[in-house]
């Protein structure tokens, strides 16, 4: 044991004046009674009243001279040794991955990673720090080097999970920068070992203790929910954990259960089902697996069978037959393609497509412009160079979702200079190569030729194209799906007044007017949300998706500790928190004051 | 206003007096007097109040004979009635120092009571005496009448209390005679009162102990580090008064009343009690209650 405020300790001379006090003579008014027969002498007689009287013990003595012992020692903050990895400087990792929203440990993976990091804070002693960082897609610092365990507190209060991974080399890299200069620093990672380390062994410049949480792995998952042409529905569904599971798919049009579809499925297996029983006029069909299971937000799916608003995109092309599939792979879109001999200005779209040739003039928006004339583009093109590696501007970018560059080479790209109000999207070594014009109009722009790259070979080709189109095309979120917790560009129709977005849970969102809106960034739950266009000729609805399909985070079962290389691993004793224990004798204290007080009364 | 009322101004005021006209004390047994009075007496005699009838034999009065009867029976009865004589009521008071206690003190409260129960005989045609219950000599003749009423009264107003009290004083008290003794104290003392009442019974007397005690004493409203000095010995006890040491104050004093309760029906009496805060018409009701005041 060891007491953080030992000068507290001056408080127990407390003890040697209760037992002075009851030497004390306490001088007492007379009173006139015409008996003494009813007072009889009890408890309270006892007390100290005459000088220097022997002491006699009594239980109020006892009690308070007890009270007095335990508000001492209360006072010195006796403290037992706590938990492992309390530093001079701590870093709570904290893993917000999507996994950690399973409720195998109650109230949740999360909730219990919340409440082992609040521990932590109060095993403070003087002298020592913590600071908290929450892994989720970015390692984010929620509350810098602090001895207060209240600031503490709040900030693990005010952590969520995400609805994605965890990047355990961003927290690595963060923890490294804020033990800097500050030796004896130590590291908690506290999750379920679904945090993903990028890049090799990280090192550490201070040694890690690993805080598991989790205890179950058995969770099943709907990875797929989609519809073919002609109406077939597939549903795969898997299941994660070790042991068999029969479940059920229920299939709910538009809310209303329609179906319910048996299905087992062995440990660690997958399986699908094709289903042609929707009925006609569905507007929104989920598929839901029964019995619910540790983690629920991966066991419904949703397929939106609306039929979306169809939108005009003008491609004025001399030839490409990449970009012109990639585009015809939205339903949604009417596709005019012309020549640029034969483009003629005025004409009405929803989207134009310049690929090789830029109109002159003033250029119509929202438009897509791919690898426009040297001296020509809405970001003017210079001579075409080697760009080099291509490289996400920024890995959060949300154009390049699902996009994966790391293939991708690029021949020969314009050389431009991003202007103050574009950012780059995708870049090179020495040249960006997708840049986006900031607010309105909407302008994006390749600085290449996709004849001259195998962008067009790749999977993320056509991943990119909707992605691009998705932004500039007004409701091109439509129909759309989302991770959990991923902002959602809402372009407005032409003339929209109001924009308004109902959650899932009904909690409806005003975000327009004011036009332009803000990306729409509460998209924490699962399920359908409705978008509410008011036009001039009334309300449009259109829909999109916020679904949780991560078969990585829906294998829940607890992981091991992340193999790390601990520069200042053994060096010794593993550094431990100070349990602090005087709550407790503060309590027995108040009950030792407590009892004294019943007794003094009740003599 | 009368001279009788005059002299007990300080003692009762004609309000008082008027309420204890509508009211007689309660004899429960029943003992031959000397004169004629109001109380029924164990004898028979004439009167206007019917008793029993009892066969005649020879030698009785045969003007006693309800003829009436005798026609209806053909038996020869004679009607006998109640004879109603004085009777004896002593109040012996408490002039110990134990009486000048309390808020408000009990002294004149004990006091008004006393020339209130004076009245209530000498109304009755009784012979009432008035004593001090720890002087055995301090006693007044048993008196009847107006004149009685006024030597009472000022016997009883020219009483001081001093000194102490205890049971046996009252087997010591000679000018007490058979009837009814009502005893006005604070009974606050740790001896048994049965030997002195069981005296008492033999003497044919019927006891009433009558305790009167200060508000202050029946539930004591000071608390704190206290010193409690007895007024009649002076002895003191330190206390610290808390609210559970009043609850077994007042345990303790329902207790000592129920021994006292015991102890009069012991000696074929009564015991009620009565606070120095109350009127004469409180107290009176309380004898009321207690059987020892009746309505006239």
């Amino acid at each position: 044991m060891q007491f953080l405020v030992p000068a507290a300790g001056a408080a127990l001379l407390s003890i040697p004046l209760i037992v002075l006090f009851y030497f004390l003579k306490v001088r007492r008014p007379e009173v006139r009674v015409a008996s003494l027969m009813f007072w009889r002498p009890n408890i309270a007689d006892r007390q100290a009243n005459a000088p220097w009287q022997r002491l006699r013990w009594s239980l109020l003595l006892l009690l308070q001279l007890a009270a007095a012992l335990a508000l001492g020692f209360s006072l010195m903050r006796p403290g037992l040794a706590g938990a492992e990895g309390v530093g001079k400087t701590t870093v709570v990792l904290l893993n917000g991955s999507a996994s950690m929203y399973a409720t195998d440990v109650a109230p949740t993976r999360f909730g219990a990673a919340q409440q082992r990091a609040r521990d932590l804070a109060g095993q403070l002693g003087p002298g020592q720090d913590m600071a908290v960082v929450l892994l989720s897609e970015h390692a984010q610092l929620l509350a810098s080097p602090t001895s207060d365990s209240a600031v503490l507190r709040a900030a693990i209060d005010r952590a969520h999970a995400s609805g994605g991974g965890a990047d355990l080399s961003q927290g690595f890299s963060l923890a490294n920068a804020l033990l800097k200069g500050r030796p004896g620093g130590s590291i908690v990672l506290i999750g379920d070992g679904h945090a993903q380390l990028t890049n090799p062994p990280a090192k550490l410049d201070a040694p890690l203790t690993y805080v598991s949480i989790g205890a179950s792995d058995a969770n099943s998952a709907i990875e797929a929910l989609s519809r073919g042409a002609d109406g077939t529905v597939f549903i795969r569904a898997a299941n994660y954990g070790r042991s068999g599971s029969d479940l059920t798919v229920e299939m709910r049009a538009d809310g209303k259960l329609v179906d319910v579809l048996p299905m087992h499925l062995d440990g660690n297996t997958a399986d699908q089902l094709l289903w042609q029983g929707l009925p006609a006029g569905t507007q929104v069909l989920e598929a839901r697996l029964n019995p619910t299971d540790a983690l629920a937000i991966d066991n419904s799916a949703w397929l939106v069978t609306a039929i979306p608003t169809h939108h005009k995109v003008l491609m004025v092309t001399a030839q490409n037959g990449f970009l012109e599939r990639a585009l015809n792979l939205r339903q949604s879109l009417d596709l005019t393609v012309v020549k640029p001999a034969d483009y003629k200005p005025g004409a009405s779209y929803d989207l134009y497509v310049f690929d090789s040739f830029v109109p002159k003039g003033a250029l119509p928006t929202p438009s897509l412009v791919i690898a426009p004339p040297q001296g020509s583009g809405p970001v003017e093109a210079g001579e075409l160079i080697d760009p080099g590696g291509v490289l996400p501007a920024d890995p959060r970018e949300a154009l390049l979702k699902d996009v994966v560059l790391k293939d991708v080479h690029v021949q020969a790209a314009a050389r431009v200079t991003v202007p103050s109000d574009w950012h780059a999207v995708m870049t090179a070594t020495a040249a960006p190569l997708l840049l986006i014009h900031d607010g309105e109009p909407r302008i994006a722009e390749l600085t290449f030729e996709l004849h001259h790259s195998d962008l067009p070979l790749r999977a993320a080709f056509p991943i990119l194209i909707q992605n691009l189109v998705s932004y500039l095309l007004p409701g091109g979120f439509e129909n759309q799906v989302f991770a959990p917790g991923a902002p959602v560009t809402l372009v407005p129709e032409p003339g929209a007044t109001t924009v308004e977005v109902q959650s899932p849970d009904g909690h409806v969102t005003r975000l327009a007017p004011p036009l332009p809106i803000p990306p729409f960034t509460q998209t924490t739950q699962i399920g359908v949300y409705t978008v509410t266009q008011v036009l001039s000729d009334g309300p449009h609805t259109s829909r999109f998706l916020v679904e949780f399909q991560d078969p990585a985070q829906s294998q829940i079962a607890p992981g091991a500790a992340p193999l790390v290389n601990e520069v200042a691993a053994s060096a010794g004793q593993q550094p431990r928190g100070t349990l602090e224990i005087w709550p407790w004798i503060a309590l027995v204290a108040l009950a030792l004051i407590v009892a004294e007080w019943v007794v003094f009364l009740r003599a | 206003m009368s001279e009788p009322e005059a002299s007990a101004g300080a003692l009762l005021n004609p309000a008082d007096l008027a309420m204890l006209g509508r009211l007689d004390l309660a004899h429960h047994r029943p003992l031959a007097g000397l004169y004629a009075g109001e109380r029924r007496s164990p004898r028979f005699a004439r009167s206007p109040e019917f008793a029993d009838f009892r066969p005649y034999t020879s030698g009785d009065d045969f003007r006693q004979i309800d003829w009436k009867a005798y026609a209806r029976l053909d038996r020869l009865l004679l009607r006998l009635y109640v004879a109603e004589e004085e009777s004896n009521l002593n109040v012996v008071i408490d002039a110990s120092l134990s009486m000048t206690a309390g808020r408000p003190p009990k002294w004149p409260a004990t006091l008004r009571l006393a020339a209130a129960l004076c009245f209530l005989g000498l109304a009755a045609m009784d012979r009432v005496a008035v004593g001090v219950l720890n002087r055995s000599g301090v006693s007044t003749q048993h008196l009847r009448g107006r004149d009685g009423m006024h030597r009472l009264w000022a016997f009883i107003r020219d009483l001081d209390p001093a000194g102490a009290a205890r049971p046996e004083d009252l087997s010591h008290l000679r000018w007490l005679r058979h009837g009814l003794v009502v005893v006005l104290s604070d009974f606050l003392v740790e001896e048994p009162w049965e030997p002195a009442l069981s005296a008492l019974r033999g003497r044919r007397m019927e006891p009433v102990l009558w305790q009167v005690l200060a508000p202050d004493e029946e539930r004591p409203e000071f608390s704190g580090d206290l010193k409690l000095v007895e007024v009649e010995a002076g002895s003191n006890r330190e206390l610290t008064i808390t609210p559970g040491l009043v609850a077994e104050y007042r345990r303790a004093l329902g207790e000592h009343r129920q021994r006292l309760g015991r102890a009069a029906s012991g000696g074929g009496g009564r015991f009620l009690h009565t606070d120095s805060a109350s009127t004469l018409e409180t107290a009176m009701v309380d004898g009321l209650r207690a059987g020892v005041v009746v309505r006239a």
